[in-house]
């Protein structure tokens, strides 16, 4: 009773087939984006890492600024966080761990930024080291604006829907 | 991640173990005390890397004003005034003070000098041992 004439499934199936077409196609171009923020992202923590990685005094010295750590803590950290940023990337970059490596970078940035910015309220003129020696004339506005602008771009590619989970 | 990244860090800690001290920001062999810096009379050269109303209350004899604030207006002076071989002694107000520490790092690497050194304890061990 309820048939549906023949007629009309060659145009049912068209439509269909185009539609899923498209939505293939979006698919695609947004995998594309979100691989192409990938290797941004993943260069842009490769760069900061190597550049702190080559010279940890400084790096170690940058840390003490912001008066937060005992000297000999900075002194760790300047050791280990650039090859773990470095590491981080690598795993955006070939997809390895990949949730991890997001998470972690995720982290770091936020704990920069918050460190940057408890620096400023405390009135401490320094820099974060971020990226090394390139970062050491940013203004303050240059270096929240960086942190954020790739604190988006981590948060973006964690809750894009390739990702398996949401955080 | 976090653990792999443990070995490298280790590598790297071994690898610049002379060139950074995990007891104070300053390598041991930039640090120089007073009676030190005072055996080397007119070898050395004192530069004072507070601010500029602190140099004006009171210095080191002789000391030449060097601080960030004005550091493109007064290097150019301490540069016609420095002579090759003479050893720098950067001094602040104190013990944790960072200043010193940041002019005698831009002197190196900036100004590419060598023998620049850094005054354990700063203007207020000077005072100390000069009264």
């Amino acid at each position: 009773m309820n048939q549906t004439p023949n007629v009309q499934l060659p145009t049912s199936n068209a439509e269909l087939s185009a539609g899923a077409s498209t939505s293939n196609t979006k698919r695609r171009v947004l995998s594309i984006f979100w691989r192409i923020l990938d290797f941004v992202l993943a260069g842009t923590f490769i760069y900061a890492g190597v550049v702190k990685a080559i010279d940890p005094v400084q790096f170690a010295s940058d840390i003490d600024n912001f008066k937060i750590l005992p000297w000999p803590v900075s002194v760790a950290l300047a050791f280990y966080l650039p090859w773990l940023e470095i590491l981080c990337a690598l795993g955006l970059l070939f997809r390895v761990l990949y949730r991890g490596a997001l998470s972690i970078l995720t982290a770091s940035i936020v704990i920069f930024t918050l460190a940057i910015t408890a620096a400023k309220v405390r009135g401490l003129d320094i820099t974060c080291g971020c990226f090394g020696h390139a970062s050491q004339h940013w203004s303050f506005p240059s270096h929240l604006a960086t942190n954020l602008a790739i604190l988006a771009a981590l948060l973006v590619l964690g809750f894009s829907n390739r990702s398996r989970k949401p955080f | 991640m976090a653990a792999l990244a443990l070995l490298p860090a280790a590598g790297e800690a071994i690898y610049f173990r002379d060139k950074i001290s995990w007891r104070s920001a300053i390598a041991p062999s930039e640090m120089v005390t007073v009676e030190q810096a005072r055996g080397w009379g007119d070898t050395a050269i004192w530069v004072d890397a507070r601010p500029d109303d602190e140099f004006a209350s009171d210095h080191v004899p002789g000391a030449i004003s060097l601080n960030e604030d004005r550091w493109n207006e007064l290097l150019p002076p301490f540069l016609a005034v420095w002579v090759p071989g003479k050893k720098i002694v950067v001094y602040c107000s104190s013990l944790s003070c960072n200043a010193s520490r940041e002019v005698a790092r831009r002197l190196r690497k900036e100004a590419q000098l060598s023998d620049v050194f850094v005054l354990e304890g700063g203007w207020e061990a000077w005072l100390k041992k000069n009264r």
